[in-house]
């Protein structure tokens, strides 16, 4: 446990820490581009030079602790140093901020504003370079904006394993490339290079120009991609630029998706799948309760699925996986006497799409089985003769497997075939428009906030359970 | 023990008219009164039934005030490239800066022009908001927006038909500007390139 100072504070760092870590730790913060925690350390952006007492100065990313080393973060030598490396950085850098969606959370702009502030000094033309390169389908790269700090090159070969990127020549004309048989497209992490990239180079094309980042705000939230349940930032326009004259649906739409660092599930990574939450969520809406097909009020339709319940010998019910642990208690609590209960699987996966890896992807497509099945038991749906009545939560389940003598109470989000057949149909809110938790598939609760208001005419599904265990007027 | 309070007296700042006979007897002093509104009237009745001028009064929104002052802040414009498409490259600057929240722009992405990838595909004030602060002006970085002297067409039945866009901002005649020659390209610097 060798004892070191920064800055003065005594400190007892681990063997095998570098000074960056412990500095971290204590609160001194040292600016840093290439540098990544779940990455290698390459050093090569300088840009976390310290001072050390007889030392002079030298990288705080690559050196490990010694015993009463002294530390300096912010000395008048390494300001000037600091200042100096933020010139070599953007020597060629085309300071394109206006037009970069980077801008409001580029490092490259926050440390010239916190430790430069200085203008160019080169004379020399500024070196050209490929502006928007077709990375894949999902990535655009600008070489003009790259600084060449290769945290997307070490990020594919340590984390995701595609060894997709790579650099190609030196010096001033050297560029990130992709390797030739090795295409970006088939890693499923792939976007994950957009975030950890310090400045504009790596650009998402499905955010691409789409808003400034300070229009958005971030909800926490949990991707109900698969069982992993990562926890990410739902980005959203923020309430107060809230758009009048352009498509309305710009403030009710996700902007973007993006990981929320969390060790215990996974860490600061999520795959692509995550990042087109948007596709799930922003499919046409059911906003309408319905009675075979019929347009009625929701107390009308309460009435008469509570008149189908009362009336029903064998009813069963088949609970959503895509439901809140606290959704999935109420049920089990209000209507879990009434209903022979069955977990149904709502949405399985897509053809291409990669089904299991060690990293984060979980075969199970659905956020909660976890807790539907603790609830509700691992039994596959099953209807034994004499089921009347059916209760379906969710989408995802083919209305040919219900027994055609059975009534159907059906909740569902989105505008499907299945709502006009069932004979009571309510429309549900989803995730974004809700509190909750999800239990991950190694027991882990995270929590998701709402990001918007419940569209006119959804109730949530957790109220509407509620309302049907309450027994309806003129039946005991 | 308090003081008594001195009652209010309120400081006479006028002069108490000064009235004559001729003042006192009002009937005679009314009918002066209607005989100089009258002969305004009528002046202007006749040189209106003559086809002149005759008030000062403009007939807004038909007409338009002829002395507005050179650095009057008034109607937007969009400043256009040598080829007609907006010198805007849509940074959300002026949004950004707006104190009353008025521009709403929509980006847009041009991969064949490489030196402006972003435009504006829509651009839209809200003149029934707008406070004519002209703070756009001094953010924009590309000189794409400017105020020129004359009011935009406010009147309207309608608050939500008040907002303009790319295209009404963008109908202005650049030859017109005498004191900016258009196109302005920022002074280069000795020794730098201008993409610098």
């Amino acid at each position: 446990m060798p004892e070191i100072f920064i800055n003065g504070q005594a400190i007892e760092a681990r063997d095998d820490q570098t000074v960056m870590e412990v500095a971290r730790e204590h609160g001194h913060f040292i600016p840093y581009f290439c540098w990544h925690p779940r990455l290698s350390v390459v050093g090569n952006c300088r840009m976390c030079l310290v001072e050390v007492e007889g030392r002079g100065l030298d990288i705080a990313c690559n050196m490990p602790v010694a015993k009463g080393m002294q530390v300096f973060t912010n000395s008048e030598e390494v300001q000037a140093h600091r200042k100096a490396i933020l010139q070599f950085i953007t020597l060629n850098h085309p300071v394109d901020c206006g037009i970069c969606d980077k801008a409001g959370e580029c490092t490259l702009q926050d440390y010239h504003y916190e430790y430069s502030g200085q203008r160019s000094l080169s004379h020399d033309e500024k070196v050209r370079s490929t502006k928007f390169y077709n990375l894949s389908n999902r990535i655009l790269l600008d070489n003009e904006r790259c600084i060449l700090c290769l945290r997307c090159t070490r990020f594919t070969h340590e984390v995701s394993k595609s060894m997709a990127l790579g650099v190609e020549r030196r010096g001033d004309i050297s560029n990130i490339r992709p390797v030739e048989d090795r295409p970006l497209s088939e890693d499923p992490y792939s976007d994950n290079i957009v975030d950890i990239c310090p400045v504009g180079a790596l650009l998402s094309r499905q955010f691409l120009h789409k808003s400034r980042v300070w229009f958005l705000q971030p909800t926490p939230s949990v991707c109900p991609g698969c069982a992993r349940g990562c926890t990410v930032q739902v980005w959203h326009r923020k309430p107060e630029w809230k758009l009048k004259a352009l498509d309305p649906r710009q403030n009710e739409n996700i902007a973007r998706v993006t990981p929320l660092d969390n060790p215990a599930v996974n860490g600061p990574w999520i795959c692509n799948k995550g990042r087109d939450l948007a596709q799930v969520f922003e499919r046409a809406r059911a906003d309408e309760p319905m009675l075979k097909g019929r347009p009625v009020t929701v107390p009308a339709a309460l009435d008469e699925a509570r008149r189908l319940i009362g009336a029903a010998r064998h009813p069963v019910a088949l609970v959503s996986n895509w439901g809140s642990n606290e959704e999935l208690e109420t049920f089990k609590d209000k209507l879990g006497e009434v209903f022979h209960c069955f977990v149904k699987q709502d949405w399985q996966a897509q053809p291409g799409e990669r089904i299991e890896d060690d990293l984060l992807i979980r075969g199970d497509k659905n956020p909660n089985t976890t807790r539907a099945r603790e609830l509700f038991g691992h039994a596959e749906p099953d209807f034994k003769d004499g089921t009347d009545l059916v209760l379906v939560w969710g989408e995802g389940f083919d209305f040919a497997r219900l027994p055609p003598q059975a009534r159907i109470i059906f909740l569902n989000s989105y505008l499907q075939p299945e709502n006009g057949h069932a004979d009571v149909f309510l429309p549900v809110s989803i995730q974004t428009e809700r509190h909750g938790h999800y239990t991950n598939f190694e027991g882990t609760i995270s929590a998701f906030e709402p990001c918007f208001e419940k569209k006119p005419g959804v109730q949530h599904a957790e109220d509407l359970i509620r309302a049907l265990a309450t027994p309806a007027r003129g039946h005991p | 023990m308090t003081t008594p309070r001195r009652p209010y007296v309120r400081r006479q700042y006028w002069n108490e008219p000064t009235m004559g006979w001729w003042e006192r007897s009002y009937l005679l002093e009314v009918v002066r009164g209607l005989a100089i509104t009258g002969g305004v009237f009528l002046r202007n009745m006749g040189k209106w039934l003559t086809g002149r001028k005759g008030a000062l009064t403009a007939y807004y929104p038909e007409e338009i005030r002829a002395d507005y002052a050179a650095g009057n802040r008034g109607k937007h414009i969009l400043t256009q490239r040598p080829d007609g498409r907006p010198q805007c490259v849509a940074c959300n600057m002026c949004a950004t800066v707006c104190p009353a929240q008025v521009i709403e722009i929509d980006a847009a992405f041009d991969p064949d022009d490489p030196a402006h990838p972003k435009y504006p595909s829509r651009f839209e004030i809200d003149y029934s908001r707008c406070v004519f602060c002209g703070f756009c002006v001094e953010a924009c970085p590309e000189d794409a927006i400017r105020m020129v002297k004359e009011t935009p067409d406010l009147p309207g039945f309608d608050r939500d038909r008040m907002w303009l866009g790319k295209e009404e901002l963008l109908n202005w005649q650049p030859h017109a500007d005498v004191s900016k020659p258009y196109p302005v390209r920022p002074a280069a610097e000795p020794g730098r390139s201008p993409d610098a």
